[in-house]
């Protein structure tokens, strides 16, 4: 499976400009972390890969050939959760899988709604009505239906949200087995799902793409550029992002990115999280 | 995407506001028998088959839009439009919905069917007809539910709003119901059926309503394939998914192609003709009598074909053409056939078939040459139409195996400008029907067999005299009636003989009969001593020849021949039918002036109102009689129209007809009677007005006019016409 986005603008009939000149190829077997501040362009991205929206410039080929041409057979190789859906109320989770599954054209209908529903651990909810879940137990059955028929390719936006942190732990973990022979697009704001699971990361922000390539590359671009410090040494610095605030017994420890690290700041290692900020704050002042 | 329709279908039903549209759906046909009662007549179908099934048609159809607006919306209010499109493509979506909305509506309708038919066996009686049945419920309710999807579903692709697309369909359903009410091609949701045959076939009104279903389908199927155009994909506005979506050119092509055929078949409706609305325009009956030419005689031979509802014919005339010169004969055509050959003396003769038509009649032209005896033929054929001033009454010109009534032009080329031979125009008519079939002619003559063929059918013959004729053929029954000194052949349908046999019609017709001989004297028009009072298919009222009295066939429903208000006999227009053979139709009244308030109208519903206060009583008589005279009388000159008639040309022409057919109506039913009962008073009572009237039915008649004028009236009362004058309050 292989994803080539070209050149690709994308500007709402509002007027809003949300992507310009977006160019990445994707390709299996991988699991790509798209990170973003809100209203970079993430969703709007999805949205273009799951040809729910036509790009107003540029094109984006499946294997090969323009979206436009095989949309239908996209749709059969692709599971997507959005950020925002809704599910049938009336219908049990079970019957709206079942559902899904039909519509997705699945031979073994029953079967594969199992596996998801196993997957996603909602044995226990199989029979219940959607009306009666959690906020948790809903986007597990939207995680589920995006399972559904293993597919191929799977776009993820948000799919953790909601969830407690021992089911994010069980989710990042699903997702990563998925990804072993899979194409797996997984949007989020949680640094740390990705630093855990993602071998590939996209950075993006007003509807361009800052980074390409592996967290490990992400980091060593931040190198030199994380330090911490006492926040009685300095009580404004224009150059400093600061990141982090910490209390304790002898003051504020702060941890902050920047370009040119001031003398009382003290190097340190950069995390993943330190580098997308670091990049943010670059790009922003800018 | 057939595979997703069984899901889909499926879904809509796991969903409870489905099952209250259709809980409320197969309730729906009990408010044509309580609120909405758009078939006027009072025949059992009509009642509780036409109106329950429109009712139906109209409610459910409300709902079923309802439920497509809430099931094309529910995507977009629980937000799982972006799981479904990421699936399937939402133009493939809208097919399934539609196809699964659809399945639904067959549901339902296979549920109402059920339900209804022991209801509906139960109040229609002996005359139920398992065919009537499903045909009613098929074309009056179950085809406005796919309409009304449609309808609804094209206005949510349009507007992708649902509030607004109740709006719209409520405007478009509203039209139907109001504005375009009785306009039977338009009034695309509430069929213009006005009556549905207890006793004989409703082929011809089953007809109509399916093709107006099949247009609009055409239309709003066309309209739903352009609103799919409209269907909002990849984010864009309406005008950006159209251009989208119409990439396809089939798709455009498609709806564009629906729409034409809608159109095509709107314009070439083959049903009803299209004669001069305005019927004060008689150019036909200006056409003057050709000189020299008489005519001896004619024949024809009609072949009606049951099963489809056409006709095919041979007529000849024969003609003396005395002027030595060559002339144009004129013949009304009832539009709808073809003339396929016309010969004079043996050989082709030109001949044209106008556009132009007038009274249910379009003009035949044929030259004949200057010979002295010519013998012309015309072939024709084809399926008759009906007068279009009388749409919304569709149901007339029934041809089955069950029943037929040909009329004039409809049965053969009708002569309008040749003089008949010795005043009279003798007929042979020929007419081949299947063997379960009476043929009756309306007038004094017979029909006898004259041959049986192996087909199953019969050729029948009767002698006739007239420029037309009508005649009818069905399942009927004969019983013979001895009153008031003739035999009365009365004729009913066979599916009515139980209904007749318990409610006596014979002893009431027996009874009217013997009043109006005893108190005017023998029937005196030339008919000899029988008289057939034939049971017509519901026409909405009868008419009187010489001879012969038709009855509609809503007056011997069996909640009419046993409603007790009318003390258990048979119904008032039946009487009236049969006074009309004392006081006849055009043959003691001069109808060439239709405005004229002094018509045979007059006298018969006085006659019909003594009849009934001798049957029913005095008290009902006059309630249900004088009371009303008066009433419709005092409307009348109130009228607004009536007080200030210069208003009334500046209404638009077809309005002007309206209104003043309606007032020409209340001048000769109610005006009139009221100032012969007014003279009645005057002269001193009932038996002073019976011995007048006595007088004048069996006066000598002036051959050159032999009609019974108002002033004629009036001078045998010894009054003055001012003396009937009656006051703007109707105080008499």
């Amino acid at each position: 499976m292989e994803i080539d986005i070209r050149k690709v603008g994308m500007t709402y009939p509002s007027g809003k400009r949300a992507l310009k000149d977006v160019g990445i190829r994707l390709k299996s077997p991988s699991l790509t972390g798209l990170l973003g501040p809100n209203g970079a362009g993430k969703s709007t991205l999805m949205k273009l890969l799951a040809a729910a929206l036509m790009p107003s410039s540029g094109a984006v080929f499946v294997n090969g050939r323009p979206l436009s041409e095989k949309e239908r057979e996209l749709k059969s190789l692709l599971g997507y959760l959005p950020q925002d859906f809704g599910l049938f109320d009336e219908l049990t989770v079970t019957q709206f899988l079942e559902y899904m599954a039909a519509l997705k054209g699945l031979a073994h209908r029953k079967d594969a709604v199992e596996e998801v529903i196993h997957a996603v651990n909602l044995e226990e909810k199989r029979k219940a009505g959607i009306r009666t879940l959690s906020g948790g137990q809903r986007q597990r059955v939207g995680i589920a239906q995006a399972l559904l028929g293993d597919p191929p390719f799977l776009i993820l936006d948000e799919p953790t949200v909601g969830l407690d942190p021992e089911e994010r732990i069980h989710f990042r973990n699903l997702f990563s087995r998925r990804a072993q022979n899979r194409l797996v697009l997984l949007s989020t704001h949680i640094i740390e799902d990705v630093q855990s699971v993602c071998d590939q990361i996209i950075v993006i922000n007003h509807g361009g793409i800052l980074f390409t390539g592996t967290p490990g590359e992400l980091i060593q671009a931040a190198e030199g550029h994380v330090g911490v410090f006492w926040e009685e040494e300095v009580s404004r610095e224009a150059g400093l992002h600061i990141t982090a605030r910490v209390n304790t017994s002898r003051g504020i420890r702060c941890r902050a990115v920047g370009d040119d690290l001031p003398s009382y700041a003290r190097s340190e290692e950069p995390t993943l999280e330190d580098a997308y900020l670091y990049l943010i704050s670059r790009e922003e002042a800018r | 995407m057939l595979r997703m329709l069984p899901l889909e279908l499926r879904r809509l039903l796991h969903s409870r506001f489905t099952w209250l549209i259709i809980l409320l759906t197969v309730l729906s046909p009990a408010a044509g028998l309580i609120l909405y009662k758009p078939a006027s007549a009072s025949t059992m179908l009509s009642v509780y088959l036409a109106n329950p099934s429109i009712a139906g048609g109209v409610v459910g159809g409300i709902l079923f839009a309802i439920l497509t607006v809430y099931e094309l919306d529910r995507t977009v209010r629980s937000r799982t439009e972006v799981l479904l499109d990421a699936v399937v493509s939402p133009l493939e979506m809208t097919f399934v919905r539609m196809a699964a909305l659809a399945g639904t509506a067959i549901l339902t309708l296979a549920f109402v069917m059920l339900a209804w038919l022991p209801v509906s066996r139960w109040l229609i009686g002996s005359v139920f007809g398992g065919q009537d049945y499903f045909l009613a419920y098929l074309l009056f309710m179950g085809v406005a539910l796919p309409l009304c999807i449609l309808a609804a579903a094209s206005a949510y692709q349009f507007t992708g709003r649902a509030d607004l697309s109740l709006v719209l369909f409520a405007a478009f359903a509203g039209l139907s119901l109001t504005v375009w009410e009785g306009e039977w091609q338009i009034c695309w949701l509430n069929p213009s059926v006005w009556a549905l045959s207890d006793d004989f076939s409703n082929f011809r009104i089953f007809r109509s309503v399916a093709y107006m279903r099949l247009t609009w389908l055409a239309a709003l199927t066309g309209l739903w394939a352009l609103s799919r155009l409209c269907v909002r994909q990849y984010g864009k506005s309406i005008a950006g998914s159209f251009i989208r979506n119409a990439r396809r050119i089939a798709r455009p092509a498609i709806a564009v192609l629906l729409l034409v055929c809608s159109c095509t078949a709107y314009a070439a409706q083959p049903l009803v003709d299209r004669s001069n609305p305005d019927e004060t325009v008689m150019s036909f009956m200006e056409i003057p009598y050709l000189e020299g030419v008489l005519c001896s005689g004619r024949s024809a031979e009609v072949f009606p074909d049951t099963s489809s509802g056409r006709v095919k014919g041979r007529a000849a005339y024969q003609l003396v053409n005395t002027s030595g010169k060559s002339q144009q004969a004129s013949f009304g055509v009832v539009p709808g056939y073809r003339v396929s050959s016309v010969q004079v003396n043996g050989k082709a003769a030109d001949y044209s078939l106008g556009d132009y038509q007038e009274y249910n009649e379009a003009l035949l032209e044929v030259e004949i040459p200057a010979e002295e005896n010519v013998e012309l033929t015309v072939e024709y054929g084809g399926f008759p139409q009906e007068n279009r001033n009388m749409a919304s009454m569709q149901g007339g010109m029934e041809i089955s195996s069950e029943y037929l009534c040909l009329e004039n032009a409809a049965l053969a080329p009708r002569l309008m400008n040749i003089q008949p031979d010795e005043n009279m125009y003798p007929a042979s008519i020929e007419i081949t029907l299947p063997r379960s079939m009476t043929v009756i002619p309306f007038g004094s003559g017979d029909a006898e067999v004259v041959e049986t063929h192996e087909d199953g059918t019969a050729t029948w013959r009767y002698e006739h005299s007239g420029t037309g004729g009508i005649v009818y053929a069905g399942d009927y029954i004969r019983q013979d009636i001895e009153a008031g000194g003739i035999t009365i052949e009365f004729y009913y349908g066979r599916k009515h003989q139980a209904v007749m046999e318990e409610a006596k019609a014979a002893d009431a017709v027996k009874a009217v009969a013997d009043y109006c001989t005893e108190h005017y004297g023998e029937l005196s028009f030339g008919a000899g001593d029988t008289l057939k009072l034939i049971q017509s298919r519901v026409v909405g009222g009868g008419y009187a020849t010489n001879g012969a009295s038709l009855l509609d066939e809503a007056d011997f429903t069996f909640s009419n021949l046993n409603n007790a208000s009318k003390g258990a006999a048979a119904g008032e227009v039946m009487i009236h039918e049969l006074v009309h053979q004392w006081w006849g139709l055009g043959n003691m009244f001069d109808s060439s002036d239709p405005t004229n308030p002094w018509t045979a109208e007059g006298l018969t519903v006085y006659t019909t109102y003594r009849i009934a206060k001798e049957l029913y009583g005095e008290e009902y008589a006059r309630e249900k009689y004088v009371e009303q005279w008066k009433k419709e009388t005092d409307d009348y000159y109130q009228n607004f129209y009536v007080r200030n008639p210069e208003y009334l040309d500046s209404l638009p022409e077809d309005k002007q007809l309206e209104i003043s057919n309606s007032l020409s109506y209340v001048r000769q039913y109610c005006e009139m009677p009221l100032k012969i009962w007014k003279a009645q008073e005057l002269l001193g009572g009932e038996k002073a007005m019976d011995e007048i009237l006595r007088g004048l039915f069996n006066r000598e008649l002036d051959p050159a006019y032999p009609y019974l004028t108002y002033e004629e009236f009036l001078d045998a009362c010894g009054l003055l016409e001012e003396d009937l004058n009656l006051d703007e309050n109707i105080s008499i």
